[in-house]
């Protein structure tokens, strides 16, 4: 929805046409001199963002840019620049145990070792990621428009390459929008050490016979939406979108434990290995997420309250629920200050083990991905801004806390003594300066 | 959720509903033209916080794509 651009009252948006009628009335064409002078310069946003978890679990700083130009009237291409460097470690999915573990890393060259009571991580997460996108947006009819854009991302271990497109048209005197998008990707996994075997046991340092090559999937998103002015103050918007995933969804580097189901402890595993009984976990090959969007954002006398819901369900069998909230206060000379709540719940996935039982059948997929578990997330936090004389700065800082569900059925013998479900804990400062020729 | 036309219903009744808004002419766009009054205000701040959601939670997308394009998740 055009609001910013077409509806502003102001006369730069009416100065091409007026140049181009005067010009026509004195029997010239525009001259390049006035067009160029009508076309808005590059807007840059700049922006440092520091992640960080507590217990030296993963930090992450990420630098990103995005810039904006005019190239015709209406027309405008965007560019974006991420950079990340990711440090600290992950966990594992295997749980803590009354007794000392060791584990191979994913490399398959060395071991890590886990004190007794503590939790697994591996600390060898670490990388670098860039991501690039372009996208260019353009009217192609009074009341269409059409954007089209592509992205780009590359890890020492993950490089994926998408396409997108969209097409917006306006209805009801603008006051309607509505929107029709598709997005394909195409991502690469090359785990370090190679792809595990889904479900193999961990082998001991140097034995790569569990392990395969590069992996791939291909993810393939539609959306629809419509936006709606409601009154002089008021906006509301409301999305469908359906997200297909097909090929090697699972994650290359966590496993499971594998415990006895009276006292709760490790099981030996494979002979020779020296190792407990660890497997490498298993998803499904396929994954439809639909989710229902829905936004409003409205005026209060010069502040802004924005809320925002979303129902997200897949055929994993999670289903979640985020509830979004900020509010704007503006003040004179141009400073703001923005609180921000919001609330995420959801359920686990069918497969989601937090442990395994020696003995039991081996189910066809298996994770203790904390991330396909079920928890509710909390997010608190505060912004300040100030717009300066080409652009605004502004600060946020934000306090995001995960607490997860726990599943007694996982609690046998030792583990009874043991947080199997510790919460997560994350600070998120972002430092944004935004300049050029808004 | 329930069947894809029920959910198709659903989103053609809203949408019936909102054609219905008498809605604002254009030269009473002043508040709706502000930046802060835009969809997406801050689209750098948007995007991180897609970034951090999408590696730390089983859901994405919603206002937008579905993110993605990162071995996080």
């Amino acid at each position: 929805m055009q609001l910013k651009k077409r509806q502003s009252p102001t006369f730069q948006k009416i100065g091409a046409p007026l140049a181009a009628a005067t010009c026509a009335l004195l029997g010239q064409g525009t001259s390049n001199e006035v067009r160029a002078q009508e076309l808005q310069p590059w807007d840059i946003d700049t922006s440092l963002l520091i992640y960080s978890e507590d217990n030296n679990r993963v930090q992450d700083i990420s630098l990103n840019g995005l810039a904006r130009k005019e190239l015709r009237e209406d027309s405008y291409l965007n560019l974006t620049l991420a950079i990340d460097t990711l440090t600290g470690a992950s966990p594992s999915g295997a749980v803590p145990s009354t007794v000392v573990q060791t584990f191979t890393r994913p490399s398959g060259d060395g071991q890590y070792v886990i004190g007794a009571g503590q939790e697994p991580l591996d600390d060898t997460f670490q990388d670098t990621r860039t991501a690039l996108s372009a996208n260019w947006e353009w009217p192609v009819t009074r009341l269409a428009l059409l954007s089209v854009g592509a992205s780009l991302s590359d890890e020492f271990d993950y490089t994926h390459t998408g396409l997108n497109a969209k097409l917006a048209r306006d209805f009801n005197n603008r006051n309607t929008t509505l929107s029709f998008g598709a997005a394909l990707a195409n991502d690469t996994v090359s785990p370090v050490g190679g792809s595990p075997v889904p479900l193999a046991a961990m082998l001991e340092v140097g034995n790569d016979a569990n392990k395969r090559g590069d992996q791939s999937k291909d993810v393939v998103d539609f959306l629809v939406g419509v936006t709606q002015v409601i009154n002089r103050h008021t906006l509301v918007q409301l999305n469908y979108s359906l997200s297909q995933s097909d090929g090697y969804l699972t994650d290359p580097y966590k496993i499971l434990s594998v415990v006895d189901p009276v006292t709760g402890n490790p099981v030996p595993g494979p002979a020779g290995s020296g190792l407990y009984r660890y497997l490498y976990e298993s998803r499904p090959e396929t994954r439809d997420k639909q989710s229902l969007f829905g936004l409003v954002k409205r005026d209060f006398d010069g502040n802004v309250l924005e809320a925002s819901y979303r129902y997200m369900t897949d055929d994993w069998g999670v289903d979640s629920h985020t509830f979004d909230v900020h509010y704007r206060w503006n003040f004179d000379g141009g400073k703001y200050f923005q609180p921000h709540v919001r609330f995420y719940q959801q359920t686990a996935a069918d497969f989601y083990e937090r442990v395994l039982f020696n003995g039991a059948p081996v189910p066809t997929f298996a994770t203790a991905d904390y991330r396909l578990g079920e928890f509710d997330g909390l997010t608190l936090g505060v912004k300040y801004g100030q717009e300066t004389s080409s652009g605004e700065w502004s600060a946020r800082v934000e306090w995001y806390t995960q607490t997860s569900t726990v599943d007694s059925t996982a609690l046998v013998g030792s583990l009874n003594t043991l947080d199997l479900y510790p919460d997560m804990n994350a600070l998120i400062a972002q430092f944004t300066y935004k300049f050029g020729g808004r | 959720m329930s069947s894809p036309i029920v959910r198709l219903c659903l989103v053609g009744s809203v949408l019936a509903v909102l054609a219905g808004c008498a809605g604002v002419e254009p030269w009473d766009r002043d508040v709706l033209a502000r930046p802060d009054m835009q969809i997406v205000s801050d689209p750098l701040e948007a995007a991180v916080d897609d970034h951090i959601y999408f590696s730390k939670e089983a859901s994405s997308g919603g206002q937008g794509f579905g993110g993605g394009g990162c071995g996080c998740n």
